[in-house]
């Protein structure tokens, strides 16, 4: 009797999560195509601000950033083509979810020239629940890896306002370098999740 | 930890001995790209500057973002030649690359500006791969497909790089290129294309965000000549018109003649019976009419069999009026020769008096009311011919064909005019009757003409023509009535188309008694035949002989 009801809802199981993969793949390209253009977003805000510098403080800027670091860096992400791979979906999504909430706050200091400074946190934070969506309609097990990620997020989160206004121009170049190189990760750990949730796991088209 | 580096750089390069003379220490080298072809491995190049005179040697340093630790470039040969090679276990993405280059000899060291490089964003992916060249047909219209493949090393399966294309096309004798966007799919389709022209076809892709890949090596393909069916279907047209064409001209000659007629109809022309356009060319008119005569408009003894068609025929013999006119002209008429105005060939022309029935009676009867007078019997008497009238107030000649027929007998000519009626209609022959000649046989007054009415009722003989006096007509009695018949022998048919009656009594009476009873039955009957039958035209009868 046991069996045949766990065999039962086994059944119904498979049947309401075949629906879902269709969903699940309608989701993913809405995400991975928000991130694009949260990248692209990233990219132009950033070179603006490098082509509104003068040439001398640019290469002091260069020289500057290496030593600095991101507040993301706390984060720990799969850095190479084989690392990712070899992460779970679940892991990714985790992640990318991450990296988003990292940037909901700090993006409000965005500096544009133009009219998208506004725009980033309204942005970042729709990605955010489009990746939260994901995350619970691929979440098989116990793995709840956005628990922790608040606790560890307070005490970086306060990074940037700390920082004095005299280096504004150094903040602000380093704020554009990592929400572009955040995106970019986020982008790629989405695409990645993507194609191998994809029914053919080919994504070529 | 950067300033200790710095110098300790110094400290080498000033501690370095600068020899003398030409050689001197390496120039500084320059770092000329970064570029990761897949986003998995990438490679720097540098270019050497001066090496001083002396061999030189090159090292490429690096360190990572966050670490101080410098490394030295793994692989100096896979790149080519000033170049180093990084492969995946020392490919980090997302990590800035601190890369300087060193170029050493005896001399000295001179190092190159840094370069910070991030993986993602010097991606350049090699060309595509596999280009071909189709040539398609939709709806008979052919096309280019173009297809191509990724890059080898390009991982776009796992979706870890996502590569979009681009694609350009010209033909042979052009200098431009014409670019086509396809995204990320992997063929295309050209539709614009010439036919029978030689066409090169470059493809490149790019990372999303990364630089454009080189162009594929040129493929060409030569597009059909598909206007070949179009001309021939061009000239199965123009053929096709042109055959109807002429088919059209065709009809419209044919019918030339009837589309003229229908759309410019011909006046008729004259059409007169027994018209003789050739006699009329010829222009003699005399020929023409006595043609127009001779032809069976009255009805000729031979042609004419049906003379049943001919109801009522009148041998017109009465005294004229003008007596002495009419003798001038008799006389002129005397050699049998007749004249007939053209317009006298027509019998139904209605001229004469005596055509109408009315008209007749008067005329005509007033000889018979003059009878019984002697003056008229004198004038009879005067009067030698059978008068014809030919002044158009008359009709025209009762005879005419007789004096120069002799061969044919009056009892066939009346046979034919008459014919065998059953008695429907009483044929009335205006003769004149000799009564004084036959009662004496002789012409001992042959002036003295009296003219009766008799309706000729058979002909026995040859000779011999039953009459029936007016009176008897009433009825129109059949033929084998023959009650009150007289019975009248043709005597003598006259020079002038005239016919001697020589009346003969069945009974026996005396002829004058019955010619006076006769005239006065056909005076009783003069009333009553206006109501009875029809006169036909003796002219109608006998031929017209020509004049």
């Amino acid at each position: 009797m046991d069996k045949v009801v766990l065999f039962l809802s086994l059944v119904t199981l498979a049947g309401v999560s075949s629906q879902p993969i269709a969903d699940n793949q309608r989701v993913f390209s809405i995400a991975v195509s928000r991130v694009q253009h949260l990248h692209l977003l990233a990219q132009a805000l950033f070179l603006d601000f490098e082509g509104s510098l003068q040439m001398e403080d640019q290469r002091q800027l260069n020289k500057i950033f290496l030593q600095d670091f991101c507040n993301s860096d706390y984060i720990i992400s799969p850095l190479d083509k084989h690392e990712t791979q070899r992460s779970s979906v679940l892991k990714l999504l985790s992640i990318s979810y991450r990296l988003v909430e990292s940037w909901e706050f700090p993006s409000h200091s965005l500096s544009g020239g133009s009219s998208p400074r506004n725009q980033v946190p309204s942005k970042l934070s729709e990605l955010k629940m489009g990746i939260l969506l994901l995350i619970r309609a691929n979440q098989d097990g116990a793995e709840m890896f956005s628990d922790s990620s608040p606790l560890q997020l307070a005490p970086y989160g306060n990074y940037y306002q700390s920082v004095a206004d005299d280096e504004s121009l150094k903040r602000t170049y380093e704020l554009l370098a990592c929400f572009k190189k955040d995106m970019h990760k986020v982008e790629t750990y989405l695409t990645v999740a993507k194609c191998r949730l994809s029914p053919e796991a080919n994504c070529t088209l | 930890m950067r300033n200790v580096q710095e110098l300790t750089w110094l400290l080498l390069l000033v501690l370095t001995p600068r020899t003398k003379g030409g050689l001197s220490r390496p120039g500084k080298p320059t770092l000329t790209s970064c570029r990761s072809p897949e986003k998995e491995t990438f490679t720097c190049w540098w270019q050497p500057a001066s090496d001083g005179g002396l061999p030189t040697t090159y090292a490429l340093y690096y360190r990572k973002e966050n670490s101080e630790i410098m490394y030295e470039c793994p692989d100096y040969f896979t790149g080519g030649e000033n170049s180093c090679f990084f492969n995946k276990n020392n490919t980090s993405i997302w990590v800035n690359y601190n890369i300087t280059v060193v170029a050493t000899n005896r001399l000295g060291s001179t190092f190159s500006d840094s370069v910070d490089v991030d993986v993602v964003y010097i991606v350049q992916p090699n060309p595509p791969e596999n280009v071909s060249l189709s040539v398609m047909e939709d709806k008979g219209w052919p096309f280019l497909r173009v297809a191509w493949a990724p890059p080898r090393k390009a991982d776009t399966r796992s979706g870890w790089i996502t590569l979009i294309y681009e694609l350009r096309i010209r033909s042979e004798g052009e200098n431009e290129w014409e670019t086509h966007v396809a995204g990320q799919q992997k063929l295309f389709n050209i539709f614009s294309l010439r036919s029978g022209g030689l066409y090169l076809v470059q493809v490149r892709c790019k990372p999303d965000h990364g630089f454009w890949s080189d162009w594929s090596s040129p493929s060409q393909i030569r597009f059909p000549e598909y206007f070949h069916q179009e001309k021939s279907a061009w000239i199965v047209t123009t053929a096709v018109c042109a055959f109807i064409f002429l088919i059209i001209t065709w009809l419209l000659h044919m019918n030339h003649g009837s589309l003229k007629h229908c759309l410019l109809p011909p006046v008729p022309g004259p059409k007169i019976k027994g018209f003789d356009e050739q006699l009329l060319k010829k222009g003699k008119s005399e020929d023409i009419f006595n043609a127009l005569v001779v032809s069976d408009f009255p009805m000729s003894w031979s042609s004419s069999s049906n003379s049943e068609d001919l109801l009522v025929e009148l041998l017109e013999v009465y005294i004229p009026e003008e007596r002495e006119n009419m003798l001038g002209a008799s006389k002129d008429l005397g050699g049998g020769s007749f004249k007939l105005e053209s317009s006298t060939s027509d019998s139904d022309s209605g001229r004469g008096s005596c055509d109408s029935r009315t008209l007749l009676i008067e005329k005509c009867g007033r000889p018979k009311e003059h009878e019984d007078s002697a003056e008229e019997r004198v004038e009879r008497e005067d009067w030698e011919d059978a008068r014809v009238d030919t002044g158009g107030r008359t009709w025209p000649s009762v005879f005419p064909g007789l004096p120069d027929r002799p061969q044919r007998s009056l009892s066939d000519g009346l046979s034919q005019v008459l014919g065998p009626s059953e008695g429907q209609v009483c044929k009335q022959i205006k003769a004149r009757s000799d009564i004084n000649i036959a009662v004496s046989g002789h012409k001992e007054s042959p002036a003295r003409w009296s003219v009766e009415y008799v309706g000729v009722q058979t002909v026995v003989n040859d000779d011999m023509v039953i009459l029936q006096p007016w009176g008897s007509r009433e009825g129109c009695t059949p033929l084998h009535s023959l009650q009150e018949r007289d019975y009248s022998q043709v005597k003598q048919v006259g020079s002038d188309d005239t016919l001697l009656l020589l009346q003969k009594v069945s009974e026996g009476t005396a002829d004058g008694r019955e010619a006076g009873n006769m005239s006065q039955k056909s005076a009783t009957c003069m009333n009553s035949t206006t109501a009875t039958g029809g006169y036909v035209d003796a002219a109608a009868a006998f031929p017209m002989t020509t004049y």
